[in-house]
């Protein structure tokens, strides 16, 4: 009896969660005709597979596409690698101002990124960058939770692994890469996973940043698009259902990491 | 050269790149922005004109500022202890000993990591007016909806719908490793002195869990308190019917980006930076009291 009543409250929360999901599928499916009615129905009859086709060719989410793909791996790639060697560093070299460096990084986490979001801009502006790749993507080439994250899990690792690649002369950067990247897997998988999708998914900055569509990233695209088709519900929610299906994929792929990953940013 | 000199320059070498990037785009930022704070410049005049705190007294002025201090605290006072609620009970779902516990997790999840530019129309067409969900849903158990994105006094209720709806998954799943930290043996302990159910969660579980909600309403206040997107996506660019859906880091976004007062804007941004300070040092104190007190 209660295990129903648990798993009645866990569909009821699951269909609140998918439902959305569920009725924008349904309604990219179908003719204009079933839309615009008072009384829908969630089965699309017939199907419209055209409405696909039809919001892909009104905007250039090609591009879109190229754009976020280029921006969001060209971040992930360089917080990844710049986050390991300074995580590395926080977590296994001596050097002097350590912890005065590692306190500053952390009072940065108390500040709120939209404070960020003018003076960035002036410097962004002072530099020439409106309007390129490197002015969307600079300013987010570290994080400084990718930091914390990694130097998490190179602290736990045991300390004869690095004593012994110091005695075979590796030097810091060639023991993270050659020997504490293959045995380290998971966290570079969840920490490049948070990133990537954190940075699919940003938008407020490139809408400021840039006012050319050739640079535009899928969810800015998506948003122009709304305001270019208005009430034609059918393309739109195709749209949004194609802009929002290969994340959601590399999700699925991904999500224990991710979830476990964000799960323990609360354990502290 | 030392052998402890040598160890510091090849640190620093690893550091570099990450404290040049952090140093431009975010110390930087943090002092550059409270400077110009205290100026009066559009970004296309080369001179910037020195007002002292006149942009502050503005601010403080501002009909339209007290008004989206007014809807940010109305935001934070509803989502706050909705989504934690929600999300606390969502949690103890999960760690039941239930079957299928990744496929709920998951799903319940995927709103999270879904772009707001796609969510956000998806929730247009449910709240729309004629042919929306929510509409046909209650017009199927009699009841005739509002027009719910063009109706000021409905504009809370969709801001804090679109909001739980996609932080719910990040709550929960903050929840649920807090409860799944807390050692099986308090349990037993407790079980074995008669305790069960509510007793259970009132005096084991709650207690044992306050480190975790604690931090989740820090994060979630802190959410709340800049709520901009949600109102972006769902009205368009715009702050909603008679500004209904005016925050106050949409009025910094509006004085910033439309119209160029960048001292202003930063103005406006260090208070709201404040009030979140305030808000952390506040929460911080009150758990360090909680847990001197258990």
């Amino acid at each position: 009896m209660r295990k129903v009543l648990i798993y009645t409250a866990l569909l009821v929360v699951t269909l609140f969660s998918v439902g959305p999901f569920i009725w924008m599928l349904s309604t990219s499916l179908k003719p204009a005709s079933q839309v615009l009615t008072s009384t829908p129905s969630l089965w699309p009859h017939p199907i419209e597979w055209s409405n696909y086709a039809a919001a892909w060719t009104s905007a250039p989410f090609g591009r879109y596409f190229l754009n976020s793909l280029f921006i969001s791996g060209v971040e992930t790639l360089f917080d990844l690698t710049l986050g390991a060697m300074a995580a590395y560093a926080f977590a296994r070299l001596e050097f002097a101002g350590k912890r005065t460096l590692f306190l500053a990084l952390l009072a940065t986490l108390m500040v709120p990124g939209e404070l960020l979001l003018i003076p960035n801009y002036i410097t962004v502006a002072k530099l020439h960058w409106m309007s390129t790749y490197q002015g969307i993507i600079v300013p987010w080439l570290v994080s400084v939770f990718t930091i914390f994250l990694m130097r998490q899990f190179f602290l736990s690792m045991p300390g004869e692994l690095f004593e012994a690649a110091q005695m075979d002369g590796l030097n810091p950067v060639r023991t993270l890469f050659q020997i504490v990247m293959p045995l380290t897997k998971p966290v570079w998988i969840t920490a490049g996973l948070i990133k990537f999708i954190g940075s699919w998914n940003s938008f407020l900055w490139v809408v400021v940043v840039s006012n050319s569509q050739n640079l535009d990233t899928v969810p800015v695209g998506l948003m122009n698009f709304t305001s270019d088709v208005g009430t034609e519900y059918n393309q739109l929610m195709a749209a949004a259902t194609f802009c929002m299906v290969p994340l959601a994929i590399v999700f699925l792929i991904g999500q224990r990491y991710f979830i476990e990953g964000i799960a323990r940013s609360g354990i502290r | 050269m030392t052998l402890k000199a040598r160890r510091t320059i090849t640190a620093y070498l690893m550091l570099f790149p990450t404290l040049i990037l952090l140093a431009v785009f975010t110390l930087y930022p943090i002092v550059e922005s409270f400077v110009i704070s205290f100026f009066r410049w559009d970004m296309i005049s080369p001179h910037k004109q020195f007002v002292g705190l006149r942009n502050y007294v503005q601010i403080f002025q501002d009909p339209l500022f007290h008004r989206a201090v007014a809807n940010t605290i109305l935001f934070v006072a509803l989502y706050v202890p909705i989504v934690m609620a929600l999300g606390l009970g969502v949690a103890l779902l999960l760690n039941a000993k239930i079957r299928l516990r990744g496929f709920f997790r998951t799903a319940i999840f995927l709103p999270y990591v879904t772009s707001i530019a796609a969510t956000g129309i998806i929730w247009q067409w449910i709240f729309n007016d004629q042919f929306g969900l929510l509409n046909d849903l209650l017009r199927q158990i009699g009841i005739q909806g509002p027009d719910w994105l063009n109706t000021p006094q409905d504009t809370m209720i969709c801001l804090v719908t679109l909001s739980v709806w996609q932080s719910l998954g990040y709550v929960s799943v903050l929840f649920l490793a807090g409860l799944q930290n807390i050692s099986r043996e308090y349990y037993e302990a407790a079980r074995v002195d008669g305790a069960h159910g509510w007793n259970l969660f009132r005096h084991v579980t709650w207690p044992l869990l306050s480190p975790t909600t604690f931090f989740v309403l820090l994060i979630s206040t802190i959410e709340a308190f800049k709520v901009f997107l949600p109102v972006y996506v769902l009205y368009g660019a715009t702050d909603g019917p008679n500004d209904s859906g005016l925050t106050m880091l949409y009025y910094m976004f509006t004085e910033g980006f439309s119209d160029y007062r960048m001292g202003y804007a930063s103005a406006s941004a260090y208070i709201l930076f404040v009030i979140i300070l305030a808000c952390t040092l506040l929460q911080m104190t009150l758990q360090r009291r909680v847990h001197y007190e258990s």
